[in-house]
């Protein structure tokens, strides 16, 4: 595992949303690099190191993945289906972080692997406390499993 | 023909062939009374016949006065019995008629043998001669009416046989008429009433399994036939509109799906953009709030308490169509338990009010837990909220009898409303209070009501400004039955 890099792979299209997570994430002072995937199939590329990111080859996997669940082409359930079928990325944790908080897809996030389910609050100050927490969580406290290459 | 027509014949004719047989009875009582008086009656004349021969043989012998004036009163007798009526068939009428010429004769024969000894100038041996003469006419005679007396006995016993006979015949044929029209009324019965009345059976319990295909296509005219044609017509117009509910049903499911799409893009695609505002207002307000006047930062502020509160009245929609959407679990839930849990929460959360509960224990009602639990937050929310400004504030969560029945209702005594507005009371973001006063989007009635509605449940209220408000519905009691609907297996 390397302890250097602990990159957080951030999927999400809203551009604003991106802005605004990454000050909240500033604003939280978490340091870790900052991997962005513009939709769901950019997310697995960038996991599986093919496509655009094909020399991303033999790098570490991220320590945390961050999931959107409407993307475009392919959306986050789709990813989190895939993330889980593959043994190199079967146990990588993953948190959807979406608008929605309608029952069926929190039931079906978890269902389908998702180590958490949080809701992005519209109260920025509400929604930097979240972020707060779930880097604090995720990347401080929570021991990860050992971490594999692509 | 009718059942009815053939009904009515079959009682005409049973009848008919009843009143045949009856008559045919009377008839024949009649024959045989008049059979056994003519033998009666025979057997008199005969018995007389044989006096008369017994005393004019006397007379002849012994030229008796006692015998002769016996033959006068047996002859008068015979007169009588010839003169009596007595009902006779045309056979033994005219054997009485001779018989009546045959006694005239021999008794006038008998007068002329009485008078030959005054005949004057006769010798002995003419007189002898003549007297024999008369003497052999006259038993002749006798001897001839003798066995025509026996053959009018004889008549009368043939006329009781044929009469006896021809009542068994009649008897006889009108029973076997009467067995063929009952077993002709139990075939008829059998065919035109048994048999469509089990394929109405058949047809009423395919339809109740929900083949509304079937069709009785009965042909015949009668009365079953009608029942059966309108049967199948009732069929026709029973499928017809459950075609068409089926067709509405995929419609509204339709409906309901886009409904459901329409309500995830809300939830997900309008948050985003309040989202960015709200937290691009607040980047300026961090990171250049010093450079900003009071203004500038106000209508930041501004900016940020309005997306926040479209945040909240998405979501509040969002719960409106939930509760619109959600299936319905009925169970027994205790409103008391769970006010009480409520009254804890909202007390806690603002522990520097003081507030009085007032809450019955023991109110158990039928109704989907989650639901009513929506519903009861939004009343004790608003009870709450709406007694924020009264000193000492009442909440009461209780039941009372109306007609008989049980109602429910939450009241408080806080701010009130106008009834004048009731109306407009249960709208979705209807408010009756300023926003200032009373902070909140509206939607909470909105969604007591709903709750309300699913469960078939009346929602009322009652209220004066200042004088606080009472909600209050009335729980159904014989949801057993809806229980048993949505939930066959018990």
């Amino acid at each position: 595992m390397n302890e250097e890099n602990k990159t957080i792979l951030l999927v999400e299209d809203n551009p604003d949303d991106v802005a605004l997570t990454l000050r909240a994430f500033k604003r939280s002072h978490l340091m870790n690099p900052l991997a962005v995937a513009r939709d769901g199939v950019e997310a697995l590329d960038f996991l599986f190191a093919r496509g655009a990111h094909a020399g991303r080859a033999g790098a570490p996997l991220p320590t945390l993945v961050i999931l959107d669940l409407k993307l475009p082409k392919l959306d986050g359930l789709g990813v989190l289906k895939a993330l889980r079928a593959d043994t190199r990325t079967a146990l990588l944790p993953t948190v959807i972080l979406t608008s929605s908080k309608e029952e069926q897809d929190v039931v079906s996030g978890y269902s389908l692997g998702a180590n958490s389910y949080v809701r992005k609050p519209v109260d920025f100050t509400e929604f930097v406390e979240a972020v707060k927490v779930l880097g604090l969580y995720w990347l401080a406290l929570n021991q990860i499993p050992p971490s594999q290459t692509p | 023909m009718k059942i009815s027509s053939k009904a009515k014949l079959a009682a005409v004719l049973m009848l008919g062939t009843m009143v045949l047989i009856a008559v045919s009875i009377v008839w024949a009582d009649a024959q045989v009374r008049a059979a056994v008086a003519q033998r009666r009656h025979s057997a008199e004349i005969a018995a007389a016949l044989n006096s008369m021969r017994m005393v004019t043989f006397e007379y002849l012998l012994n030229r008796r006065e006692r015998a002769r004036l016996q033959e006068q009163a047996v002859w008068q007798r015979l007169e009588r019995l010839f003169e009596t009526p007595v009902g006779l068939g045309s056979n033994a009428a005219s054997i009485l008629a001779s018989l009546r010429s045959q006694g005239e004769a021999s008794h006038r024969l008998f007068a002329e043998i009485d008078a030959a000894p005054a005949a004057a100038g006769a010798t002995d041996d003419i007189r002898h001669r003549f007297e024999a003469q008369l003497s052999s006419r006259i038993l002749i005679l006798q001897q001839n009416s003798l066995v025509q007396a026996e053959q009018l006995i004889d008549d009368a016993g043939i006329r009781i046989d044929t009469t006896q006979r021809r009542v068994v015949v009649i008897i006889g044929t009108g029973l076997l008429a009467m067995a063929t029209l009952t077993g002709v009324a139990a075939w008829l019965f059998r065919r035109d009433v048994l048999a469509p009345i089990a394929r109405l059976e058949l047809a009423t319990r395919e339809v109740a399994a929900g083949n509304w295909s079937f069709e009785l296509d009965v042909g015949s005219a009668d009365e079953l036939g009608d029942v059966a044609r309108h049967f199948d017509a009732m069929t026709r117009a029973l499928k017809d509109s459950f075609d068409r509910l089926e067709l509405s049903n995929r419609e509204l499911a339709g409906l309901n799906k886009e409904l459901e799409s329409f309500s995830y893009s809300v939830s997900h695609d309008l948050r985003s953009p309040l989202r960015s505002m709200d937290g691009f207002s607040l980047a300026l307000l961090e990171d250049y709030g010093d450079k900003l006047d009071d203004e500038a930062r106000d209508s930041l502020q501004r900016i940020r308490g309005a997306s926040q509160r479209m945040g909240r009245l998405i979501d509040e929609l969002l719960g409106l169509a939930r509760v619109t959407r959600a299936e319905l679990k009925i169970q027994a839930v205790d409103l008391s338990e769970m006010a009480q849990d409520m009254a804890s929460a909202l007390a806690k959360s603002q522990p520097e009010r003081q507030v009085r509960w007032d809450i019955e224990k023991g109110i158990i009602v039928q109704g989907d837990r989650a639901l009513l639990a929506i519903a009861l937050q939004n009343l004790l929310d608003n009870a709450w909220k709406f007694t924020s400004k009264v000193a000492e504030a009442v909440i009461q969560v209780g039941t009372r009898r109306e007609d008989g029945r049980q109602i429910c209702f939450v009241s408080d005594n806080g701010a009130g409303f106008d009834m004048a507005y009731a109306s407009r009371l249960f709208g979705a973001f209807q408010r009756l209070h300023h926003e200032v006063d009373f902070p909140g989007t509206g939607v909470g009635l909105a969604i007591v009501q709903r709750v309300m509605r699913r469960h078939g449940w009346v929602l009322g209220a009652q209220a004066a400004i200042g004088q606080g408000a009472t909600f209050h519905f009335r729980p159904m009691e014989h949801d057993d039955e809806r229980r048993e609907q949505n939930h066959p297996a018990g």
